[in-house]
C-alpha cells in the first residue's frame, strides 16, 4: 500500500542499521513508475514540512527532469516553495550531465547557466564519477540539516540514467554508502525494468528493503487475443494498474501487499485491491481434496486408540534374548538395536538357538510383526 | 553363549590401533574425515555430525532476507569459542564491525531435556511401535555442559560475544571491497590456510581453521560482474582447502548470477544449504506449520559432503524449519514440526552413528 510505503519512508531507520531504501519500478506495460515517484515526493516533503517525519531534509537527484520542474510539482501539490531553501536541495544532473555545455561556455556560444541554478541546488558535471556524486549528495544535505545528529533522506529520479553513464558496481557501491550513512534517513529510486538485464534489477532489489512494482491489471499475451480486446485492455492500462509491494520486515519475513491505482488529471490515487487476492507464490502446492477434518471428526480421531500406544506402559522393557519361557510372550516386545539371538517358538521343550549372522537382514524379518499386536 | 559383543555381526571391523588426538571442537568422523561444528546443534545432527574438515560449504542467500547472517554469527563464534583461528570477509567497508554482533553461547545451568516426545505429537499422532525406544538414541542430550569442551554450542543471539574471545584470538577480517583482484583475495586465503596443512597420517590435528566469506557477489564488489573469475576463485579456494586443515562457508545471493552461473556454483559447492524468507502473515502456513509465529525462515539443505566415501548421502525430505525465536528465548533452534521428519532424524543419527563412536 502506497500509505505504509510512505509511512516507513517516513519513520526511517534505527540508529546503527541501514537506511530504509525503496525501488519503484516499472515497465512498458504499465508506464507509471514516474507518477509514482513523484506521489512518494510530495507525500515525504509534505511529512517533512509538517515535521513529522525522521528526516529534516531531502536531497533531490534529479537526472530526468529539470528542477524547475520539480518546483512546479511541489507548488502545484500545495507544498510550500518558498521556503523550500530551508528542506529541500536538488542536485542537477538533468541540464549538464556530462558537462559539455560548461566546456562550450568556455567559447563563448552559449549563456552562462548559472543564471538557471537555483538557490536550491547545485549542478552536477559529471555524472560518471559516482564518488564525487555520492559527495555532492552528503555535501547537500549536511548543509540542509544543521545539527550533526539531523537526518535527511534521499531521492533519486533515474537510476536508469545513472547506469548509462557509470558502472553498475559502483552505482550499488554509492547506494550502499548511501544507505550505511549515518544521517540518511531513507533512500528511494526509481527504475525502468526492462530497460536493463535481469541482473541488474535483481541487484538493485538486493539492495533495498521494499520493492513497489508497477505492473498492468492483466497482462497482455500475444497472439491469444483479438484485436479489439487487446485494444481496450492497453487503454485500460493506460488508466489503471496493479502497484504490488514487497516490504523486507526486520525480522527477517516479507510482507506482500497489493493495491490498485488510477491516473487521473490530479496524479495517481490509491485504492485497495478490488476482489483479487495477493497472490503469494505459495510455499504450499494447491491440493484439490480436503485435507482439513471437521469438529466431529477431530473428536472421532482423538478418541482412536492406536495398536502400539498401549505398550509398554511402564513395565519395564524386556529384551527377549531366547531364555526366558514363552509365557511372557503377551507383553514382550522385540528391540530395536541389532538382535543378538533370538529363538524361534519351538514346540516342546527343545530350543533352538540362533545367532544371527549379519546385520543386513531387517531387524524383524524373521518374525511375524502381528507377534506385537495387542489387539 | 549369549552374544554380548556390541556388534551384531560375525565380521568386526579392524580399528586402527591409534584414534587420532583432536583438538577440543573437532570430531572424528567416518570414513577417515573429521568434523567440526557449524554452531547449530539440529544443523550438525542433520549433516551427520558437522562440517568436514576440508569441504567448502557454499549457502544460498534470499536477497529478501538475512538469514545466512545468522548461521555465519553461529559458525564464527562457535569458532572463536573453541580456539579456531578465523578469516572472516564481507563486502562492507569495516568487517570488523560485524564481529560485535556475534553471539554467546547460552548458559545452560538447567539441563532442560528436550522433550522430543511433545514435539512430536503436535497435530499428528502416529502409533509408532519403537517410540518408547525413542531415549537411547539419543545420547547427546546427557553429558556435562561445559562450555569450553563441548563439541557444539547453543547459542544467544541477544548476547554479544565476550569480548576475551575476540582477543584471544585474531580474527583476520578482509573487505572484498578493496579486492578488486580476486587473487589477491585467494593469496590471503592461502597464506591463512598455510597454518593448518593436512598430512597424511591424520594423526592429530592441533587446530582447524575457519573461512567465512559472506555476500562474495554483492553488487557493490568491483569483480561482481566478472562471473568466470569468481568462478575459478571458488574452484581454487576448494582446492587448497582439501590440503589444509579447515571449513570454509561461503554465502551468495543466487539471483545476482546468471542461471548458468548459478548452477555452476552450486556444482562445485561441497555441502550446500539455502534460506529462505517465510511470507508474512501467510494465512496457509501458519495453519500447516505450528509455531509459525517464532518462525523467521526456512533452511534447506541440498547437498551434504561426500569425502572418501561413495555412499550417496542425500538428505531425503526437501524442507527443514528453523526459527529465531523474537520472544525471551532467542536460542537458534532447528525442529521440524511434522513428526515423520524427526523419525527420519533419529534414524538419520542412529544411521551415521553405527559408524563410530560418538
Amino acid at each position: 500500500m502506497a500509505e505504509s510505503v510512505c509511512r516507513t519512508l517516513r519513520d526511517g531507520g534505527l540508529e546503527g542499521e541501514h537506511a530504509p531504501a525503496l525501488t519503484i519500478k516499472d515497465s512498458i506495460a504499465s508506464p507509471f513508475g514516474f507518477d509514482v515517484f513523484c506521489h512518494v515526493l510530495t507525500q515525504l516533503s509534505s511529512f517533512i514540512l509538517a515535521g513529522k517525519s525522521q528526516s529534516r531534509g531531502l536531497v533531490l537527484v534529479a537526472f530526468c527532469r529539470s528542477p524547475s520542474f520539480y518546483a512546479d510539482l511541489l507548488k502545484s501539490k500545495g507544498i510550500d516553495v518558498n521556503s523550500s531553501n530551508k528542506w529541500v536541495r536538488i542536485l542537477d544532473c538533468y541540464t549538464d550531465p556530462l558537462g559539455w555545455k560548461f566546456r562550450l561556455m568556455g567559447v563563448g556560444n552559449l549563456r552562462d547557466l548559472s543564471c538557471e541554478a537555483s538557490s536550491t541546488g547545485i549542478l552536477c558535471k559529471d555524472v560518471k564519477d559516482t564518488n564525487k556524486l555520492y559527495s555532492s549528495i552528503i555535501e547537500l544535505g549536511k548543509g540542509l540539516v544543521a545539527e550533526a545528529k539531523s537526518r535527511f533522506s534521499v531521492a533519486i529520479d533515474s537510476v536508469d540514467q545513472m547506469l548509462r553513464h557509470a558502472s553498475m558496481s559502483s552505482v550499488a557501491g554509492l547506494f550502499s554508502n548511501l544507505r550505511s550513512h549515518g544521517q540518511v534517513s531513507n533512500v528511494f529510486w526509481l527504475l525502468h525494468s526492462d530497460l536493463h538485464e535481469v541482473r541488474v534489477t535483481a541487484s538493485l532489489e538486493y539492495m533495498s528493503s521494499m520493492v513497489a512494482s508497477v505492473e498492468p491489471l492483466q497482462q497482455l499475451t500475444n497472439g491469444q487475443r483479438d484485436d479489439s480486446d487487446k485494444a481496450s485492455l492497453t487503454e485500460q492500462n493506460l488508466k489503471k494498474g496493479k502497484f504490488h509491494v514487497r516490504f523486507k520486515r526486520r525480522n527477517g519475513r516479507v510482507r506482500v501487499m497489493l493495491e490498485e491505482f488510477h491516473i487521473e488529471q490530479s496524479g495517481i490515487s490509491f485504492k485497495s485491491a478490488s476482489s483479487e487476492e495477493v497472490t503469494n507464490q505459495g510455499l504450499l502446492p494447491k491440493v484439490q481434496f480436503s485435507l482439513q477434518l471437521s469438529e466431529k471428526e477431530q473428536i472421532d480421531r482423538s478418541n482412536v486408540v492406536l495398536p502400539f500406544e498401549h505398550q509398554g506402559n511402564g513395565k519395564p522393557i524386556q529384551i527377549y534374548d531366547g531364555r526366558n519361557s514363552l509365557m511372557e510372550g503377551k507383553h514382550e516386545t522385540t528391540s530395536v538395536s541389532a538382535g543378538n539371538s533370538e529363538t524361534n517358538e519351538g514346540s516342546g521343550g527343545g530350543e533352538i538357538i540362533y545367532y544371527r549372522d549379519s546385520d543386513d537382514e531387517m531387524p524383524d524379518s524373521d518374525e511375524d510383526p502381528d507377534d506385537d499386536l495387542d489387539i | 553363549m549369549a552374544a554380548t559383543k556390541t556388534r551384531g555381526s560375525s565380521f568386526s571391523r579392524a580399528v586402527s590401533a591409534a584414534t587420532p588426538s583432536l583438538a577440543p571442537g573437532l570430531k572424528c568422523g567416518p570414513n577417515g574425515t573429521v568434523f567440526l561444528s557449524s554452531g547449530i546443534p539440529d544443523l550438525d545432527k542433520i549433516l551427520g555430525g558437522g562440517f568436514t574438515l576440508g569441504s567448502l560449504v557454499m549457502v544460498m542467500e534470499d536477497s529478501e532476507a538475512p538469514h545466512h547472517m545468522l548461521l555465519l554469527r553461529n559458525f564464527m563464534s562457535q569458532g572463536l569459542i573453541h580456539n579456531q583461528p578465523l578469516l572472516y570477509a564481507s563486502p562492507s567497508k569495516d568487517p570488523k564491525g560485524f564481529l560485535g554482533t556475534l553471539p554467546s553461547p547460552a548458559s545452560s545451568k538447567d539441563d532442560k531435556p528436550r522433550d522430543r516426545d511433545t514435539d512430536q505429537e503436535k497435530g499428528l499422532r502416529i502409533a509408532w511401535q519403537y517410540k518408547k525406544y525413542f531415549g537411547e538414541n539419543n545420547p547427546n542430550f546427557t553429558g556435562h555442559r561445559d562450555d569450553k569442551h563441548e563439541y557444539c554450542n547453543d547459542f544467544d543471539l541477544r548476547k554479544p560475544l565476550e569480548r576475551q574471545f575476540l582477543i584471544r584470538q585474531h580474527v583476520d577480517c578482509v573487505s572484498l571491497q578493496d579486492s578488486m583482484n580476486l587473487s589477491v583475495l585467494l593469496d590471503h586465503c592461502g597464506t591463512f590456510l598455510s597454518q593448518f596443512p593436512r598430512n597424511d597420517n591424520n594423526s592429530s590435528i592441533t587446530t582447524a581453521g575457519r573461512i567465512a566469506i559472506q555476500s562474495f557477489c554483492a553488487p557493490d564488489c568491483g569483480y561482481s560482474n566478472m562471473e568466470w573469475h569468481m568462478l575459478s576463485f571458488i574452484r581454487s579456494l576448494k582446492s587448497v582447502m582439501r590440503s589444509s586443515n579447515a571449513v570454509a562457508v561461503l554465502t551468495f545471493p543466487p539471483s545476482l548470477l546468471s542461471p548458468s552461473f548459478c548452477k555452476r556454483w552450486q556444482h562445485m559447492a561441497d555441502t550446500l544449504l539455502s534460506v529462505k524468507a517465510i511470507p508474512d502473515e501467510d494465512r496457509e502456513l501458519a495453519q500447516l506449520l505450528t509455531g509459525y509465529q517464532d518462525m523467521v525462515g526456512l533452511l534447506n539443505v541440498h547437498k551434504i559432503a561426500r569425502i572418501n566415501t561413495q555412499v550417496n548421502l542425500e538428505y531425503p525430505f526437501p524442507w527443514s524449519f528453523f526459527c529465531g525465536c523474537s520472544t525471551g528465548n532467542a536460542a537458534f533452534m532447528l525442529f521440524c514440526s511434522l513428526s515423520s521428519i524427526s523419525f527420519i532424524l533419529s534414524c538419520w543419527s542412529k544411521l551415521s552413528a553405527g559408524s563410530y563412536d560418538p
